[in-house]
């Protein structure tokens, strides 16, 4: 097996100046949102509470960040050891995804100094508190899944410059301490970020269900919460080969064709339970007509069932999982899937009556692309400093 | 490969299954909790009411709301003249409405504010509290400690929080029964008292079903036989009449369900973490499938090709 290393090459290349372009004009709507009120830079109103920041940069945020706890859950609780170079990018993407959803969270509350109050006035019949509390966690239970990555890079080489180097030693036995610690304690990390990840996962899919009277049929179903569930299961392995191809082409990196291909042959055993939990459900409720019924939120509900059902069928077939480009080009359809499936229940089902009508401002636009460049700029800086990707 | 697949398989489903039954089986709601025989409530009567909208302005006096324009008076004189909303908003707790019924034509003034729900959603739904059904049946609001989610905005089956777009710091707006203002000393909400035509009466809600029901059985000629708010959501405080043969939907009150609409996120809710049992439960089987691969691992039962 490989070892991981950081890439070292040069930071600031045109592409991370883009990212930073990004960031700099979301920066500059946040200022307006924050000092201005929501009304100067977003076009929420009373009967849409909810835009994109929540459909987006937090329902899709989480779902996305799915790779983490089932590539861990493959490798870690399943033994597939043979996929171990996928780990350590899927638990990072997973980590800087959870911090994302909790800064965007921050950017969405009114109140974002009270963001505290969750952890200290409980309301346990509120869906949004198991939430919160299962992804605070597990950003924690993630944040630790990323210490080994830094021990390894960083025990037995701290070397701080001037005044700092009397942190040396106090720093190098804070390292040992934790590398000590963790090798003896990760396993009950590893089971604890997949037990949270179904708890929220889940849970956020129970959130809509508050609102029967608002949201569409086709998405308002008991079964959300599985539904939600089994998605975010079916779109982890997608996103982790949606990346490595990325990184693939961006890093000018050797290809892993035959080990993304190889894994991948568990997404049509997730697609398939999720399709037919999804099909099951509609035709038990008796809604399925209304899929066909020629409906802004019809129409919406069949692009998603494509988005689902097509890579079900394709990725079925060994030669298309061979196929770098079809691979890909299968993966981004489950994430799309997944990702209006999404905005479905939160945006796009809620059927607020005709006089009532959303669509996302240029500033929310803007944040929502400063947090995804702000992703990548970590991610970025995060493989090239530490070790991240195999060595080639 | 194929027997540890099948394994696979197998483990997955017993785990997502006891998902299943953790989260998905409750669709049935929880039992309806019984009203507090001390809870105040309103009763609209939409044949009485003539539209003069002096509830609004008592609201408005009574809880120091700015004006709300909407013919861009500020903009052409200079300062707003009129006060004219369109719908509830976080400058506007109450509103009358014309709504013109399908069916016979005829025009009915609405009153619209908070319903004061016996079982309220925003209060089920609201992560740290803030809001919460008070003793004198009041749904109160606590700015302190709200975070902004507006996620009672979502669950309320009315859309009656408001939140205050226009604000660096928003809290959310509604309806305040007048709780703190006038009913701590014993008088009726402000609307109830300003109104000149008895269309909207402040008591106890269990006497004003009462109420409503003797109105409906003296004369049946002008009232339908049926009290909106008595049932619908779970009961609401503020109750509504209305003229025979109209669909009460038809006045911007839809036909919800008699059962509670938190009902179902609360028992799903509710399952997942009772004792702790699902999650400890799925817990402990990754654990034993992670046990059972480390060891076999170390007996040699070499899977995948690893050699760490």
């Amino acid at each position: 097996m490989n070892k991981a290393a950081p890439l070292n090459y040069n930071f600031f290349t045109p592409n991370v100046w883009l990212l930073i372009f990004f960031m700099g004009t979301g920066a500059i709507f946040a200022f307006f949102r924050f000092f201005y009120g929501f009304g100067s830079v977003t076009n929420l109103n009373a009967a849409y509470p909810f835009g994109i920041w929540i459909a987006f940069d937090v329902a899709c945020g989480v779902a996305l960040a799915a790779g983490g706890f089932t590539t861990a859950a493959i490798v870690e609780i399943f033994g597939r050891d043979k996929y171990h170079a996928l780990v350590r990018p899927a638990i990072l993407t997973a980590f800087i995804g959870y911090f994302l959803v909790g800064l965007a969270v921050f950017f969405d509350l009114g109140k974002y100094y009270n963001i505290w109050h969750a952890l200290v006035y409980w309301n346990g019949t509120s869906v949004l508190f198991e939430v919160a509390w299962c992804v605070m966690l597990y950003l924690t239970v993630l944040g630790i899944e990323n210490i080994p990555v830094v021990v390894e890079q960083f025990k037995g080489r701290v070397n701080l410059p001037g005044q700092l180097a009397s942190f040396n030693r106090p720093s190098e036995w804070l390292l040992g301490q934790a590398d000590n610690i963790l090798n003896r304690t990760m396993a009950f990390f590893v089971i604890a970020g997949v037990v949270l990840s179904f708890g929220h996962q889940s849970s956020l899919g129970t959130m809509m269900l508050i609102a029967p009277y608002k949201l569409h049929d086709l998405w308002y179903t008991p079964l959300s919460p599985l539904l939600f569930l089994t998605s975010a299961v079916s779109v982890g392995l997608p996103m982790v080969i949606f990346e490595a191809s990325l990184a693939t082409v961006l890093f000018k990196r050797e290809p892993e064709t035959e080990l993304l291909a190889d894994i991948a042959k568990y997404i049509p055993m997730f697609l398939g339970t999720y399709l037919l939990l999804r099909i099951g459900d509609l035709a038990y409720r008796g809604v399925l007509a209304q899929a066909f019924d020629g409906s802004v939120q019809g129409n919406s509900f069949l692009v998603e069932f494509a988005l689902f059902a097509v890579p079900y069928f394709m990725l079925k077939r060994r030669k298309i999982r061979r196929n770098a480009l079809k691979l890909f080009l299968c993966a981004l359809s489950v994430i799309l899937g997944v990702v209006l499936n999404r905005f479905n229940v939160f945006l796009i089902g809620m059927d607020m009556g005709p006089e009532f009508n959303y669509f996302p401002s240029v500033g929310e636009f803007a944040v929502t692309f400063a947090f995804l460049a702000f992703g990548v700029f970590i991610y970025r800086m995060a493989v090239n400093y530490l070790p991240i990707l195999e060595e080639q | 490969m194929d027997i540890s697949r099948r394994k696979f398989l197998q483990i997955g489903a017993v785990a997502s299954g006891s998902v299943v039954c953790a989260g998905v089986k409750p669709a049935s709601a929880r039992d309806l909790r019984e009203p507090n025989p001390e809870w105040l409530g309103m009763l609209n009567d939409t044949t009485r009411c003539i539209g003069c909208k002096a509830c609004q302005v008592a609201c408005k006096k009574e809880n120091k709301l700015p004006k709300e324009s909407t013919l861009n008076e500020a903009a052409n004189v200079g300062r707003d003249v009129y006060d004219a909303p369109r719908g509830l908003s976080d400058r506007t707790y109450t509103l009358i409405k014309m709504q013109q019924a399908k069916e016979g034509g005829k025009a009915t003034f609405v009153k619209t504010q908070c319903m004061h729900c016996s079982e309220p959603a925003c209060a089920s739904a609201c992560i740290v509290g803030a809001l919460k059904k008070q003793d004198n049946g009041a749904v109160a609001y606590d700015s302190k400690l709200c975070m902004g989610c507006r996620y009672c905005m979502v669950a309320c089956p009315f859309s009656v929080p408001q939140f205050e777009w226009q604000n660096a710091i928003p809290s959310i707006k509604k309806c305040t029964f007048c709780r703190e203002t006038r009913l701590k000393e014993g008088k009726p909400t402000a609307c109830s008292t300003a109104c000149p035509a008895g269309a909207i009466t402040f008591g106890k809600r269990t006497e004003l079903i009462k109420i409503a029901r003797q109105r409906i059985e003296e004369d049946p000629e002008r009232y339908q036989d049926h009290v909106y708010g008595e049932k619908e959501v779970g009961g609401t405080g503020v109750l509504y009449l209305a003229r025979p043969k109209m669909q009460f939907a038809s006045l911007g009150l839809p036909a919800f369900e008699y059962r509670t609409v938190a009902g179902l996120t609360e028992s799903i809710q509710h399952r997942i973490f009772q004792y702790f049992i699902p999650p400890v439960a799925v817990y402990s089987v990754l654990g034993g499938i992670m046990y059972y691969n480390q060891r076999r691992k170390k007996n040699g039962g070499e899977e995948g090709g690893s050699h760490e």
